[in-house]
């Protein structure tokens, strides 16, 4: 009976074995309905951004690289390329900051835990067309809550035109961003707390070490993986900006907020420069891997450690 | 180690893809001979569209889909509409301005010349020439002119009784006057929002036609003149009083036009300017439409233009349905369909409005045939252009440029932008 049973086994292990010298095998369903509907589209793309094509006409001029030559020429971009990085240096940032926060503080066992997540989660599942128009309310000089709260609270002299002025605009959007933003990094990290073996911090503690050794020694380096989970969709997202931007300000006032993402939407959709506004595109592209790629494969080879 | 490294280069291919890939051809119409229609019509305006459409089908046959894409204006719907085109699902027919707006539209050859349907539906009875002319690209007609829009002030008439304001301002001085008298009353005189550029925009016009009078005006749109002249400076430098008199609303470069536009019939603003669907949107909407008014924006000139600009309907020229579109635009051009419609402010012989049942869209109908217009700014420049236009009114606006480097900047922008 031994003897039967271990032949299909046998066999079945034979077959994994082969095939596991085929990864591609496993890996080609998968891969064709990207290199289909994604790696197809995206080089046709890249194509484009070599030709000065308006959007529908038959014909394109291939221009070489005369549109990337004019994004460093074009103070507009020049000026979007600077908010993206504010931008990400803000949002990627802070909501990991207050995310990581938040997780460490809302991974107890108290009845009131689930609740506290569940408010501070509850931004991120918002749609951020939805999150503009919220705010955009709030932010409205003459009735939004933010200044009355200010009046009311005697500061009427701090009161702004949070939106309206260049000043105070792209802050004012950093700032729903920050908000909406940080429900996803929590969540990640009460995931991942709940991965640290308790007994770590029981015999820390017997060591006498305190609570921010225990964070730093214990915590931190428990948190790895979600580091870099986090920070890797943080920055590719960061660079996508768009939304937020597009509900809450327009890209205005002028073109103060102008980032990248609304730059190219402005260029393809109002002004039909397609090849140009398709440029633009790629370089947000490949901005996004220059910064996020080699940060994964660096977590990658110290997990491999 | 080697498939983490596969793993890698495949999600880098992944995602560089899936940025880029929302970034990549045109035919339109249904096997059946039905027909899709795009617009931009308000709430109240598009139930009236599609009931009338309903009578459209029920007398041809012919069903149509309507799409409308209300509240965006011209910063949204034609791209959205050349999408729709350049996807291959574009309409049969669809609205548009004229002017710089749908200039795109006739000249790339997405649009049908309109010569046979013309001819053959005997339109020339219908439209001005001037209208026609408005929807015509080198000599050809791409789209019929059914709306031709004048800018003028719609006004509360208790918050103007409220400010001790008697009479509709007839002169610029009366018209300053009357803001002050406002402000004094802690109303808040022009309901207006910068956040798309062209309302404000709408503000500057005028008072650029006041200060550079009619033919200086046309040769600055025309880039025939010195935008660093002394009268667009005097323009900027009004601009500038408006704001800082509180005579806009506070942090108004960050509002919604759309919003704020129909805040004098909710008694946040005294007035605003906008086309004939002031009454319609606003007027008519508000408990009580005897309550408000309408006046031309005094120029101080003669002759006495506005702002104004044509819209009207085109046809796809890759319509495999063009005989029932042309049979659409003559329906939606009569008189009678323009009357049930609502439709006010219109070049079409025949379709003035009631005076009993809208007289403050008969009063713009007088203004319209009365006084000549110029081409709205943002019709009259090309997009590009606009957008640097809007940009340097908002930086005079928060004291960012005074008013001589604005027009100095407009020198150096508005000739080389007309150019390209």
């Amino acid at each position: 009976m031994s003897t039967a049973s271990s032949v299909p086994a046998r066999t079945a292990r034979r077959r994994l074995d082969e095939m596991s010298q085929h990864p591609w095998l496993f890996v080609l369903p998968a891969f064709s309905v990207y290199v289909i509907f994604l790696v197809s589209p995206a080089l046709q793309s890249v194509g484009i951004s070599f030709t000065d094509w308006n959007g529908v006409s038959p014909d394109a001029v291939f221009v070489g690289l005369d549109n990337y030559a004019h994004i460093f020429q074009d103070p507009v971009a020049m000026l979007a390329l600077r908010n993206n990085g504010i931008w990400s240096v803000v949002t990627i940032s802070v909501p990991i900051a207050l995310g990581l926060s938040l997780a460490v503080l809302l991974n107890g066992s108290s009845r009131l835990m689930p609740l506290l997540r569940t408010i501070f989660y509850m931004p991120a599942v918002l749609p951020l067309v939805a999150v503009g128009a919220i705010w955009g309310w709030l932010y409205d000089p003459s009735r939004g809550s933010v200044n009355e709260i200010l009046r009311s609270l005697g500061l009427g002299a701090l009161a702004q035109p949070w939106l309206g002025q260049d000043s105070t605009a792209l802050a004012a959007v950093i700032v729903a961003a920050v908000w909406v933003h940080t429900g996803f990094p929590m969540l990640i990290y009460l995931a991942a707390l709940q991965g640290i073996p308790l007994e770590l911090y029981e015999s820390a503690r017997v060591d006498g070490a305190n609570r921010w050794q225990q964070f730093w020694h214990i915590t931190m380096p428990g948190l790895r993986s979600a580091h870099a989970i986090v920070l890797a969709l943080s920055i590719i997202d960061s660079f996508k900006v768009f939304d937020l931007i597009f509900a809450m300000t327009n890209g205005g006032p002028g073109n103060t907020t102008q980032v990248l993402g609304t730059w190219m939407f402005v260029n393809v959709f109002q002004y039909f420069n397609v090849g140009y506004g398709t440029a633009v595109a790629v370089i947000i592209t490949i901005a996004a891997l220059a910064f996020g790629i080699p940060y994964v494969l660096a977590q990658l080879r110290s997990e491999k450690r | 180690m080697k498939i983490k490294r596969m793993f890698a280069a495949v999600s880098a291919v992944m995602v560089a893809s899936a940025a880029l890939s929302g970034c990549t051809g045109n035919a339109a119409g249904n096997a059946d001979g039905s027909l899709t229609l795009y617009t931009y019509e308000e709430a109240g305006a598009a139930a009236l569209l599609e009931q009338q459409l309903e009578n459209f089908t029920e007398e041809t046959g012919i069903e149509v889909d309507v799409n409308n894409v209300p509240g965006t204006g011209a910063a949204v719907y034609p791209g959205k509409l050349r999408t729709a085109l350049a996807g291959g699902k574009g309409p049969d027919v669809w609205r548009i301005w004229g002017g710089s707006l749908g200039q795109p539209f006739a000249s790339d050859g997405l649009a049908l010349d309109l010569k046979d349907y013309w001819d053959e539906y005997q339109w020339d009875e219908l439209f001005p020439q001037s209208a026609k002319d408005a929807m015509s690209v080198d000599g050809a007609t791409y789209g019929i002119p059914v709306v031709s829009n004048r800018i003028v002030a719609w006004y509360s008439k208790s918050a103007f009784e409220e400010a001790g304001i008697a009479e509709e301002p007839s002169t610029y001085e009366e018209l300053v006057a009357a803001n002050e008298k406002l402000v004094a009353a802690g109303i808040v005189p022009f309901g207006t929002g910068g956040e798309l550029g062209w309302h404000v925009m709408r503000l500057f016009e005028y008072l650029l036609e006041k200060n550079a009078g009619p033919e200086l005006h046309d040769q600055l749109l025309a880039g025939t003149a010195d935008w660093d002249a002394p009268q667009v400076v005097q323009a900027f430098a009004e601009l500038k009083e408006w704001s800082d008199q509180g005579w806009l609303p506070e942090g108004v470069m960050g509002l919604d036009p759309s919003q704020e536009e129909a805040g004098f019939t909710q008694g946040k603003y005294a007035y605003t300017i906008a086309g004939g669907w002031g009454d319609t949107e606003y007027v008519q909407r508000a408990s009580d439409p005897s309550d408000y008014g309408v006046f031309a924006l005094p120029t101080d000139q003669d002759p006495i233009r506005q702002s104004g600009w044509v819209e009207g309907y085109m046809i796809n020229g890759a319509s495999p349905n063009k005989d029932n579109a042309a049979k659409l635009l003559d329906w939606l051009a009569q008189p009678e369909t323009l009357k049930a419609l609502g439709v006010g402010n219109t070049p079409v012989v025949g379709a003035e409005p009631d005076a009993a049942q809208y007289p403050l869209s008969a009063e713009v109908a007088e203004i319209a045939a009365t006084s000549p217009f110029y081409t709205i700014q943002d019709q009259a420049f090309p997009a590009e252009l606009s957008n640097s236009y809007f940009e340097v009114q908002s930086q005079v606006i928060q004291g960012q440029l005074s008013p001589e480097d604005a027009a100095e900047k407009l020198q150096q922008l508005v000739p080389a932008g007309l150019q390209q």
